[in-house]
């Protein structure tokens, strides 16, 4: 017979290193030759998209089309640390360092245009690579141009952030003021379908609501929620290396199950956005807090529908067939 | 509601990527080539914990294409690696321990990948076994033997065995937490290994450019400075000296904070002075690189009937397997996320990163708060049942809010709208039954 049930699941994640460990982002960003800006980052892009926030960020501060810019991979010796990209850390912490590199040229950009233009510091304004005083488009002076001026007279035009918050080491008993920089919360609800012939488990339907504070990038947002949690299930209901004596048994992707698109339920996400964190545009990180959800709230689930509590991942349907003859 | 204010900020973006890893034109390490490349592959462990008696590479030397096989003989200089503590060999060398599955002892540099995997299966080794600890709890055990010889691998303060870093998490007065409790609830937690499964396993090239006087490494990492500093210091070299340029990466999950064919890659190209590569198998990457840490965590938590949590005991066992790697961080980040994001004034935790011979545990999406999660919020489900209360609402009431203090002792002062969440569940719950 199959059942149904529903579970909930609400989580915390402190992000950043934390604990008094150095951890900072620095950036730059340049005019090239051709009138673009490069974006000079060490922060690894695994797919979560920061190179895709950091270039969106840089064209907010510079009202410059992100198509305009351009972004290098990470080298040790033309680009500078970073950090990791782990902790939920690089929109947070290198999109700041960014934003800080972007408000940095602008500040530079400005002075030396108004230089040019014998304005009132700082009374101008940017738009697609271009300076001009306030109300005076048809004033333009590229981007590029100002450089090369400021060039003329030993000056070199380049924007350069560092993001480097502080959190204190813990003591003895794990107390410390200020452990990590921010706390990410979600709240999911799991509709699961037990079969309690098989012990199967459906994930049907996820519903999710994310404390981020600002979403950069909503659809983004929604591919880490999805992704995240589909790992999540992966976890909670099929994932396991057995180790046995030191032995891995299933050292292939034929005795390691994972979730298929088949196994991917329906999703509604919402955002809470209250831009009230000290990330950029009062963004927190996301990438690790939402795959914790699904094994709580899955388990919670089963427990709803077949009234069985299973305290040992990953929740197979042997675990669920054995607890329900008990 | 506001509109939005930013022009590109809040915009669904597309990726700046998209176009490059969609049409192919993005290069992933292993895409990479160099006309007179070589390759390289990694012999193995034989056992999980036994000492090195004899190495003999004869057979793999005599193979056609094979340039030379590289071994802790050639390299007796080379310092541990490791993100936390120094504790991974580059090479186990005669003598000394083979520690899990995944340890290095030699390193086959050939022509073609098929003569490089040829010489790694004709290497005949001989080893003295030891006892294999695959159980946190076994290792913790008077009797049990030590998987590291050095002292500094392990934490002072603990006289039990095989822990490479214990901590506490203290706060308020236990006792007096469960004495106001109406009810109290315990329950043992167990979670697994996980594979982070990235779709492309470790690969890069390494080449030492002599005209610079740099090992250049094409190879994907999580923190490229990082892992600079760590090869750097296990060659003996400054850092200037290794180069690391860092291809398309793919997913990493974690998988891509640990060095892997780094290293290996760099003896390769200083030894034969030419470009090498090297590539994992799905196999090889699963046993050799890092898993998540599966955690035994016990749970005991104090409530009152009014639904108010009182206190919280919390005992955590993290395998770390062969070497800490991120251990003893991820599983205090897994302590200091026990009560979830629930205010409790009481608590007394502890937890302990363990050795054994299993696979290295090392960081993985939630870096133990994530295992953690699991039990918090199973055992806050079943405190609510057992309460009769709503389960929403039992989470609702304990939940932080502004000026709540956390396990740690941190006062969340900005950005903290856990309510927020549970109210805006509870919409679309309701939403949704409206519909029906």
């Amino acid at each position: 017979m199959k059942k149904k049930g529903r579970g909930l699941s609400t989580i915390m994640f402190g992000f950043g290193y934390g604990e008094g460990f150095p951890d900072y982002s620095k950036a730059s960003i340049e005019i090239k030759d051709d009138g673009g800006l490069l974006i000079r980052t060490a922060a690894a892009d695994v797919g979560q998209g920061v190179q895709t926030v950091v270039t969106q960020i840089a064209a907010e501060v510079l009202n410059t089309h992100t198509s305009k810019f351009s972004i290098v991979e990470g080298d040790t010796h033309t680009t500078q640390n970073s950090g990791s990209t782990s902790a939920t850390r690089q929109t947070y912490f290198t999109g700041n360092a960014v934003k800080n590199a972007a408000q940095d040229l602008l500040g530079k950009i400005y002075f030396y245009a108004s230089k040019e233009f014998g304005t009132n510091y700082p009374e101008m304004e940017v738009e697609e690579g271009y300076a001009f005083p306030v109300g005076e488009k048809d004033e333009k002076l590229s981007f590029r141009e100002i450089a090369y001026r400021a060039g003329e007279s030993g000056k070199d035009l380049k924007g350069e952030g560092t993001f480097y918050p502080e959190t204190y080491d813990f003591d003895e008993n794990g107390q410390s003021p200020k452990t990590y920089v921010a706390y990410t919360f979600m709240t999911q609800i799991f509709e699961v379908e037990v079969d309690t012939d098989t012990g199967l488990v459906e994930v049907l339907d996820v519903k999710t609501a994310l404390d981020l504070g600002k979403a950069i990038n909503p659809k983004n947002v929604e591919g880490q929620i999805e992704g995240g949690t589909t790992q999540g299930i992966g976890m909670a209901l099929m994932e396991e290396q057995v180790i046995e004596d030191g032995i891995t048994l299933n050292p292939n992707m034929t005795g390691y199950v994972v979730p298929t698109a088949m196994d991917v339920p329906n999703f509604e996400s919402r955002l809470i956005e209250n831009s009230d964190s000290e990330g950029p545009y009062g963004a927190k990180g996301i990438g690790e807090p939402v795959i914790i959800g699904a094994s709580p709230g899955i388990a919670n689930a089963i427990y709803d529908a077949v009234g069985v509590r299973i305290t040992d991942l990953p929740i197979t349907p042997e675990k669920i067939l054995a607890a329900l003859k008990e | 509601m506001l509109k939005n204010p930013h022009e590109y900020v809040g915009h669904d973006v597309i990726k700046v990527d998209a176009e490059s890893k969609t049409t192919g034109e993005a290069v992933y390490p292993n895409d990479i080539y160099f006309d007179d490349m070589l390759y390289a592959r990694v012999k193995r462990a034989t056992h999980p914990h036994a000492y090195l008696k004899k190495l003999d590479i004869s057979k793999a030397e005599a193979v056609p294409d094979v340039v030379t096989v590289i071994t802790a003989e050639d390299y007796p200089d080379l310092n541990n690696f490791g993100l936390i503590l120094k504790d991974q060999p580059v090479l186990v060398g005669i003598d000394e321990k083979m520690r899990f599955m995944g340890d290095a002892l030699a390193i086959v540099v050939a022509e073609t990948r098929e003569a490089a995997r040829k010489g790694v299966s004709l290497i005949e080794t001989e080893v003295e076994e030891l006892e294999v600890i695959s159980n946190p709890i076994r290792a913790m055990e008077e009797d049990s033997p030590i998987i590291h010889k050095e002292k500094n691998m392990y934490d002072s303060n603990i006289p039990k065995r095989n822990i490479a870093r214990s901590n506490n998490l203290i706060k308020g007065d236990i006792d007096k937490g469960f004495a106001e409790a109406d009810l109290i609830v315990e329950n043992e937690y167990t979670t697994q290994h996980l594979e982070q499964l990235p779709l492309q396993n470790e690969s890069g090239v390494g080449y030492y450019d002599s005209i610079d006087d740099q090992i250049k490494l094409w190879v994907a990492s999580q923190w490229i400075h990082d892992s600079q500093a760590d090869i750097a210091q296990s060659l003996g070299v400054d850092k200037d000296k290794v180069r690391i340029i860092q291809p398309a990466i793919g997913g990493a999950f974690g998988k891509k904070e640990d060095i892997s064919v780094h290293i290996h890659l760099a003896l390769a190209t200083l030894e034969t002075g030419k470009p090498v590569k090297m590539a994992y198998s799905r196999e090889e990457s699963m046993i050799a690189q890092s898993k998540r840490h599966p955690l035994i965590i016990k749970m005991k938590t104090g409530v009152k009937n009014n639904g108010k949590l009182t206190a919280l005991e919390v005992e955590v066992i993290g395998d770390t397997g062969a070497y800490a790697s991120s251990g003893p961080a991820v599983i205090h980040k897994g302590l200091f996320h026990s009560t979830g994001p629930y205010e409790i004034e009481n608590i007394k935790g502890k937890s302990y990163t363990v050795y054994t011979n299993n696979t290295y545990g090392g960081a993985m999406r939630g870096f133990g708060a994530t295992q953690m999660g699991f039990a918090y919020d199973s055992q806050m489900d079943i405190i609510a049942h057992k309460l009769g209360m709503d389960p929403l609402e039992f989470r609702y009431k304990n939940a932080f809010e502004k000026g709540s203090e956390t396990a740690t002792g941190q006062i969340l002062n900005r950005s903290v709208n856990v309510k927020e969440t549970l109210a805006e569940a509870k919409e679309m719950m309701e939403d949704k039954e409206g519909q029906k």
